[in-house]
């Protein structure tokens, strides 16, 4: 089982995820029109590039937003989910030596204590985004059970990651959960709500090209987002 | 002289007076008479919901609408148009004095006559959208002379034996007085040619010595000396004067002496006063306070 | 009965349909009839597929629903939190929900998706710089109402300004001929006053082409007279067409795509045949989003711009003052607390934040200008955009979300509200009508003819 989930598993899941990104990211642009979204993409080039970096950069600064300044709670929570959700399966040790030992690459560590910290991070986060959904009303009326599926999804390679580390019960068999629900969000991820993974950065692009070539970015100082 | 007469009117009591005067003339002048009636201007330009004049309530505008109020003008002045030969009735939609000024330019009338200011209402039905009232704003452009009869007082247009000439040597004033000249030798009455030296606000603040008054008001007559008397020179019975005071004051106290049928005057204030409208020009206030019709002339 | 004799899917195309609609008051017979108006369901989703591409289809997809737009959105602040209210959830459950079921809806989940793309939004664009994913839902309602013009599922005032532009290419019933009229009588009204003044028609190769509201024809003409002084004043030179004078679109807010086009296209050609350098247009907002922004897309334009520069009149404005061609005269500066609307439509919309500010700088005594909160491309709708404002139907609505603009000028303590938008300055009036708060509104115009310096050699001699 651990053979297989790390073998020819892994890289199944591997790369469905990779391909599968860069299909939705490619498909993304692709169906991009300028009439119909009323862009002139093409005409202006740089100012677009510019209106699309300024757009993401600073909606990935916390609190870099008035969006993300208004709601100070929401930030916390959503960059204590996102920060660790990305750095932790990037660049943990134990990540890393499986790398190694397949590709013969592997990228930096970790501080085991920190990600420790940022692992636990998430999963509070994610329990107070599950519970920001129940309290807030007008975050209740938009959630649907695929948001708590997601949510789930997202969160369960934590949980068992951690499980796991701590050696709660068998290791060797809440590893191969742990493995089990990586490779089940890997899959997931091109299909699924997920994709936001790189087609936040798509879309965010795209907004950015929006306020950069048409709306104003070859007028006054840019956005102040 | 009056062939054809534009009333501009609510078609509420405010302008009962004015009516009395307008079908008054209609009639005697033969004339054709243009009842308008402005409705407000729809609340957005292409929404069509409007308030109604006397029940300031909301109602739409259709053709059904216009066709009511119209019927309720021809009731309302029932009696005037059966004295009349010649009348029509015109319900816009729009800014009065925009419309009134529309009205005026596409029919040409000899004479606009307009009831006097009905107040500044809190609940007015004709959106405020800018400053000046609708009354400033008709006489600073109209293109023929404009009546208004505010009082009840000044409801009365008959036998005219007394008019009254307002000047202030100005270039509308010349126009005004053309105007006066042609309306006395018609009406075969007497001419009062008047000018008011302010002493009021003006001159940085320092009252005027008496000497100066009275070097002003010398000067004040030989003006008008030199300028009017040469050209009324069939007109058998005026006199002038000038008096020194608050212009608006002293001209309605002359007419009262006088025993005034009508005051003519001049307007030609520049701009309609941007801060406070009801305080306004010399002829808005002889309008608002005077006991006759005011016919108001600006080129 | 499917299709109804006013409420139908075929746009108004005569001047009779017009005035028949015109004659169905208050909309009675015509929301009548859309109760029992058939959906197109094969048109409807073959439109979607055609039409809804990436942008949106991901936007809808990768909502998720964390709600930050909630706050983002003054209908939802103003109607007390209402979870309904939510843009997500507005744009969820109208175009996401028709997507979701490929198009097949019935004519009750119509018009409730008609009440939600005109009544509660006003295609501000506000939220679309409060959602992390950049999800603008003020575009994809533009994009809904569309699809529900197509329908025939449109209020019906909307129908009858996409028809006037139909009709009379403007969006009042003004003709070419009643506008140069207009525009010759105003300034007859005024040239005692200033000397030498002129509308030039039709003059090419001027440095300006200016175009209008039919608003301001119809029941303003004083502000076709000050635009002539203040050109004149500057010493400009000028002209207006006789025909594509008409800069606004209902057919904007309508959503009726094939109207829009042919209005810019109309004003695009006069551009074409006068050649100016530059184009200016009035103080409107959503004229020059129309035609500035929107309208070259409209037309097919792949530069994304009309055939000549064209500006708004306050970025005109600003110019003339900064350059000194119109000088204010210190002393009659505003001296009283002013505050300035932000017009979504050129301000979030076109980036003119600074603009209008310099504006301020120049005719409000220092000390006197007051910033509302929050302000520029952050700055809440009048309450009245994208069509709420002539809505008969909406109109309790629009009178609720008016209290959003009245609180933050109350808030601010500013006794005059200047709005260079006849939208924003309409909506401000209504409040002012509706909440009594004694405040004055204006446009930038008459404030500053009212304290400008007149050259000496344009003055009035005596």
């Amino acid at each position: 089982m651990y053979d297989f989930l790390t073998g020819p598993m892994f890289w199944l899941s591997l790369g469905i995820c990779l391909i599968g990104m860069l299909v939705r990211f490619v498909l993304y642009f692709r169906g991009l029109s300028w009439q119909l979204d009323r862009v002139a993409y093409k005409a202006y080039p740089f100012q677009g590039f510019k209106g699309a970096v300024n757009s993401i950069v600073k909606w990935l600064i916390p609190f870099g937003t008035y969006g993300w300044r208004k709601q100070p709670f929401m930030t916390v929570i959503f960059f204590g989910f996102h920060i660790g959700a990305v750095l932790v399966p990037l660049f943990l040790l134990a990540h890393n030596l499986f790398l190694k030992e397949k590709i013969g690459l592997s990228l930096p560590t970790l501080n085991p204590l920190i990600a420790d910290v940022l692992t636990w991070t998430v999963i509070v986060s994610a329990i107070f985004l599950a519970l920001r959904r129940i309290a807030l009303p007008e975050v209740r009326i938009l959630t649907t059970w695929y948001d708590y599926v997601i949510l789930l999804l997202a969160v369960a390679p934590f949980i068992t990651g951690l499980v796991a580390r701590y050696e709660l019960g068998s290791y060797t068999s809440w590893l191969t959960v742990h493995i089990l629900c990586g490779e089940a969000l890997l899959i997931a991820a091109p299909f699924t709500k997920l994709s936001h993974i790189v087609l936040f950065f798509a879309s965010r692009a795209q907004l950015g090209m929006d306020y950069g070539i048409k709306r104003g970015g070859m007028k006054g100082k840019g956005m102040a987002w | 002289m009056f062939k054809k007469i534009l009333f501009a009117t609510s078609a509420t009591e405010a302008c009962d007076h004015a009516a009395r005067v307008a079908f008054n003339m209609a009639k005697s002048y033969d004339a054709q008479i243009c009842i308008l009636h402005v409705l407000g201007v729809p609340t957005r330009g292409f929404s069509q919901v409007v308030l109604d004049v006397k029940t300031k309530e909301k109602v739409t505008l259709d053709d059904e609408y216009i066709a009511w109020v119209e019927e309720e003008i021809k009731v309302h002045y029932s009696k005037q148009i059966a004295t009349v030969q010649n009348y029509e009735i015109k319900v816009v939609i729009g800014l009065p004095h925009r419309e009134i000024l529309r009205a005026a330019r596409e029919t040409a009338p000899d004479l606009i006559v307009m009831g006097g200011s009905t107040g500044d209402d809190e609940d007015s039905v004709y959106k405020k959208s800018m400053v000046g009232s609708t009354l400033q704003r008709v006489a600073k452009v109209a293109p023929c002379p404009l009546l208004v009869v505010n009082r009840p007082a000044a409801s009365f247009w008959g036998g005219m034996s007394n008019v009254v000439f307002g000047t202030d040597f100005s270039k509308a004033s010349d126009a005004a007085f053309r105007f006066a000249l042609k309306l006395v030798k018609a009406l075969d009455c007497e001419l009062h040619i008047f000018h008011a030296l302010d002493i009021g606000s003006m001159h940085l603040g320092r009252s005027m010595t008496q000497d100066e008054i009275e070097s002003n008001l010398r000067e004040s007559l030989r003006r008008i000396r030199g300028r009017y008397i040469p050209e009324m020179k069939d007109i058998p019975e005026y006199d002038f004067e000038v008096w020194e005071g608050i212009p608006y004051v002293e001209i309605v106290k002359y007419a009262r002496e006088k025993h005034a049928d009508l005051i003519i005057m001049a307007h030609h204030t520049q701009k309609a006063s941007q801060e406070d409208t009801r305080l306004g020009s010399n002829i808005e206030q002889v309008i608002v306070r005077a006991g006759c019709p005011v016919i108001s002339i600006n080129r | 009965m499917p299709e109804g004799k006013f409420c139908n899917k075929k746009p108004v195309e005569t001047e009779e349909e017009l005035k028949a609609l015109l004659g169905d008051t208050g909309g009675k017979q015509y929301y009548e009839e859309m109760k029992s108006l058939d959906v197109d369901q094969a048109l409807l989703w073959k439109t979607i597929q055609n039409t809804l591409k990436s942008r949106m289809k991901t936007w809808l997809e990768i909502c998720a629903h964390c709600g930050m737009c909630a706050d983002s959105c003054f209908l939802y602040l103003i109607n007390d939190q209402d979870p309904k209210q939510v843009p997500a959830y507005k744009i969820q459950s109208t175009l996401g929900e028709i997507v979701k079921r490929k198009g097949k809806v019935n004519n009750e989940f119509m018009r409730m998706v008609m009440e939600t793309a005109w009544a509660k939004c006003t295609c501000c664009n506000r939220c679309g710089m409060y959602c992390p994913h950049g999800i603008d839902m003020g575009v994809m309602f533009g994009y809904l109402r569309g699809l529900c013009y197509q329908q025939g599922f449109v209020p019906w005032e909307m129908k009858i300004g996409a028809g006037m532009h139909r009709v009379y290419r403007a969006q009042m019933d003004v003709t070419d001929e009643d506008f140069v009229e207009t525009f010759e009588w105003m300034v007859e009204e005024y040239e005692e006053d200033y000397p030498g003044l002129e509308v030039p028609v039709d003059k090419e190769g001027a440095d300006i082409l200016y175009t209008v509201n039919a608003r301001e024809v119809k029941h303003y003409p004083e502000d076709l007279a000050e635009a002539a002084i203040l050109f004149h004043l500057a010493g400009e030179n000028w002209t207006v067409p006789t025909s594509g004078w008409e800069q606004t679109s209902l057919a904007m807010f309508a959503g009726d795509w094939a109207a829009c086009k042919m209005q810019v296209e109309h004003v695009y050609a006069a551009m074409e045949r006068l050649k100016p350098k530059r184009m200016v247009g009035t103080e409107c907002g959503h004229a020059h989003r129309a035609t500035v922004v929107e309208g070259p897309y409209w037309a097919g334009r792949s530069t994304g711009k009309p055939p000549v520069e064209s500006i708004h009149y306050v970025e005109w404005l600003a110019e003339a003052l900064r350059e000194g061609k119109l000088k204010i005269d210190p002393s009659k500066r505003l001296k009283k607390p002013v505050t300035l609307q932000d017009s979504c439509n050129y301000v979030r919309n076109n980036g003119l934040k600074d603009i209008t500010r310099e504006i301020m700088s120049y005719i409000v005594e220092p000390g006197y200008f007051k910033e509302m909160s929050p302000n520029r491309e952050h700055n809440y709708c009048c309450g009245g955009g994208g069509g709420f404002n002539g809505i008969g139907l909406f109109r309790p609505q629009r009178n609720k979300a008016l209290i959003t603009k009245r609180d933050q000028i109350l808030n601010v303590g500013a006794e005059m509200v200047i709005a260079p938008c006849h939208n924003c300055w309409d909506a401000i009036r209504d409040l002012e009508e509706e909440y009594k708060i004694g405040i004055k509104w204006s446009f930038l115009k008459p404030l500053v003819i009212s304290m400008v310096e007149i050259p000496e050699h344009l003055k009035l001699q005596e």
